[in-house]
């Protein structure tokens, strides 16, 4: 911890003589706006907090109720501050660092996770534009103009906490759970960047603010119309199986795994996982309403000191109807098998997110294009099944022939240690060749 | 949209970050204050295992599907960053931008047949061929493992 603090001053001396002397700097920087600036942020982090202990609360709440249990209900009213409780509970608790467990990179995965889960939010447009001593400020932490690429890239960085966290752990279980959920991830953020994309396209800019600016003349005018409902929905699949929720959620799949990526995690270093896995799902619905739903957008009544707020409480209605859908999935969807998530996520959500992205321009450019494009996209669609059938008899195939001449391997395996081998290792071992 | 110069645009991100950072290292922090300092014991920082003894090192090698699914992803991925300066300027391009799109996404459709047709994105064994392991019944299980009635010295 001291050798961390005696690297603070000479890190933040560089940062600084960095800053001082680059021209993007130039002009400076305002008094007035640092000051705004460190009240959005102070603000912003102080809500995200605040809106992760009471998600956790609805989430346990709302799947008692769903499995006709009470849920916690001692701690405040309702049980409202059970989260807290447990928080502070974390803090006097015990910081075990396992023996086989890489020290360095076990305690920086915690850090790898929570930070792209806050950075994440900052570029979600939560109101619309007010104005304090005649400037102008948008209700959003920060819009800069590659806003959306900001949320891919940060959601990339957070595969590296849950992959480092496992591998550093020592141990099988937290390196299963996030080998699982590396695989998961990266199959799942491709079908996200192309639907992502779609939206990019009809708006012509990556910024949030202009995202939510171009949906902002009606519900007409919303993504998830004005694109067809099937980017949101593959957008939807893919931020769930992204945030490894159920039915997505085999990297932590108790039954086999105990706890995931951070079996081996203990105190307030597993707090810090947990409170970024229920961040991630606040800014990831925060996202989905501001790429698909119209962000702040809904009517407002000419009231005239509410008008500002109007916006803000639709934002925030809308993200509670999906952080409902998710406790909601949790509670009715048994979890995938893991061919069924990565069939899943490659031969239907990318084949179909780029097929759509493609119609979605054509018919931006004209109608003839579209329907050009439509056509093809049925025909090489039947060209795809054909594929998968031919791919399909390829590994039956080649388990014929591994049963009819087993792998000399796998034999005297089989020979030694009955019982050991499973019936499906030797077609598996087949196609690694 | 509120003009802003480039530092102004990212200075509230950068903040946040630091932010996080402070944030999760005072826990940390407080944490190690607040926490029992005892030293551990052995069966405590050792990995953890349901009941048993761990008498082996954690598995070094993985199937060789996830090394595959990774580089497949790289394909979708440098496609998908090839995607977004497009999406940005469409609306300049119009039919010249929509047909290079064209081309260019049939091109990774073509990979991708490949990759589909040759069982690549294939998961897990597919139909069981063989039927489990042949001669193994419940019999055989029990006089492996030595539970049988009728060997009642191995089974103690």
């Amino acid at each position: 911890m001291s050798a961390v603090a005696g690297m603070v001053g000479p890190v933040l001396g560089l940062v600084l003589g960095l800053v001082q002397h680059d021209p993007l700097y130039s002009h400076g920087v305002g008094w007035f706006v640092w000051v705004v600036d460190a009240v959005k942020v102070l603000v912003a982090f102080a809500v995200l907090l605040v809106a992760v202990m009471l998600m956790i609360w609805f989430e346990r709440k709302l799947i008692s109720d769903m499995q006709s249990r009470i849920g916690p209900n001692r701690a405040g009213p309702w049980g409202l501050l059970q989260t807290m409780a447990d928080g502070i509970k974390l803090f006097f608790k015990e910081d075990l660092l396992p023996e086989r467990a890489d020290r360095f990179v076990f305690k920086l995965a915690p850090y790898l996770s929570l930070v792209p889960a806050l950075l994440i939010f900052s570029v979600v447009p939560v109101g619309g534009i007010i104005s304090i001593a005649g400037h102008p400020f948008e209700l959003q932490v920060a819009d800069p103009p590659i806003g959306i690429l900001l949320v891919l890239a940060m959601s990339s960085i957070a595969v590296y906490g849950v992959m480092l966290a496992g591998w550093s752990s020592g141990s099988k279980y937290p390196l299963l759970g996030s080998v699982r959920a590396s695989a998961q991830m990266i199959s799942y953020e491709a079908a996200l960047g192309i639907t992502v994309v779609t939206v990019a396209l009809i708006t012509g800019s990556l910024s949030t603010r202009a995202i939510v600016e171009s949906q902002a003349t009606g519900v007409w005018d919303w993504n998830v119309v004005r694109l067809g409902v099937v980017p949101f929905v593959l957008f939807f699949m893919a931020i769930t199986a992204e945030l490894t929720r159920p039915p997505f959620d085999l990297t932590e799949a108790e039954s086999e795994l105990v706890g995931g990526f951070h079996t081996e995690y203990s105190s307030l270093r597993f707090a810090l996982f947990f409170l970024a896995e229920f961040m991630n799902v606040i800014t990831m619905s925060a996202v989905m309403v501001t790429l698909f739903f119209g962000g702040p957008d809904g009517p407002v009544p000419h009231l005239p000191s509410f008008s500002i707020w109007f916006p803000v409480v639709w934002f925030v209605g809308k993200v509670m109807v999906f952080l409902f859908t998710y406790v909601w999935l949790r509670a009715a969807l048994p979890r995938l098998r893991y061919d069924q998530l990565m069939n899943l996520g490659w031969k239907f959500l990318i084949p179909i997110s780029l097929g759509w992205l493609l119609l979605v321009a054509g018919f931006v450019v004209d109608g003839w294009w579209g329907l050009g494009i439509a056509l093809g996209a049925v025909a090489l669609s039947g060209l795809l099944t054909r594929a998968f059938a031919i791919g399909r008899n390829r590994d039956e195939e080649r388990g014929r022939l591994a049963a009819a001449a087993p792998a000399p391997a796998a034999q005297v395996a089989t020979a030694a240690r009955p019982g050991l081998v499973r019936a499906g290792d030797g077609p598996d071992e087949g196609t690694a060749g | 949209m509120v003009d802003r110069n480039a530092v102004e645009q990212y200075l509230p991100v950068v903040l946040l970050l630091a932010l996080g950072v402070v944030f999760a290292a005072a826990s940390f922090l407080a944490s190690s204050l607040l926490g029992p300092r005892k030293k551990p014991t052995g069966a405590k920082v050792a990995p953890y295992e349901c009941g048993i003894v761990p008498d082996r090192e954690p598995p070094s090698r993985f199937p060789v599907r996830f090394y595959l699914v990774a580089m497949i992803f790289i394909i979708f991925d440098i496609e998908i960053v090839f995607l977004y300066p497009f999406a940005v300027v469409f609306r300049q391009l119009r039919v010249f931008g929509l047909v290079e799109v064209l081309v260019f996404a049939l091109v990774v459709f073509v990979a991708f047949l490949f990759l589909v047709s040759n069982g690549a994105l294939n998961w897990g064994p597919g139909k069981r061929l063989q039927p489990g392991l042949s001669g193994r019944s419940s019999e055989s299980t029990i006089a492996r493992i030595g539970a049988g009635p009728d060997e009642p010295g191995r089974a103690a």
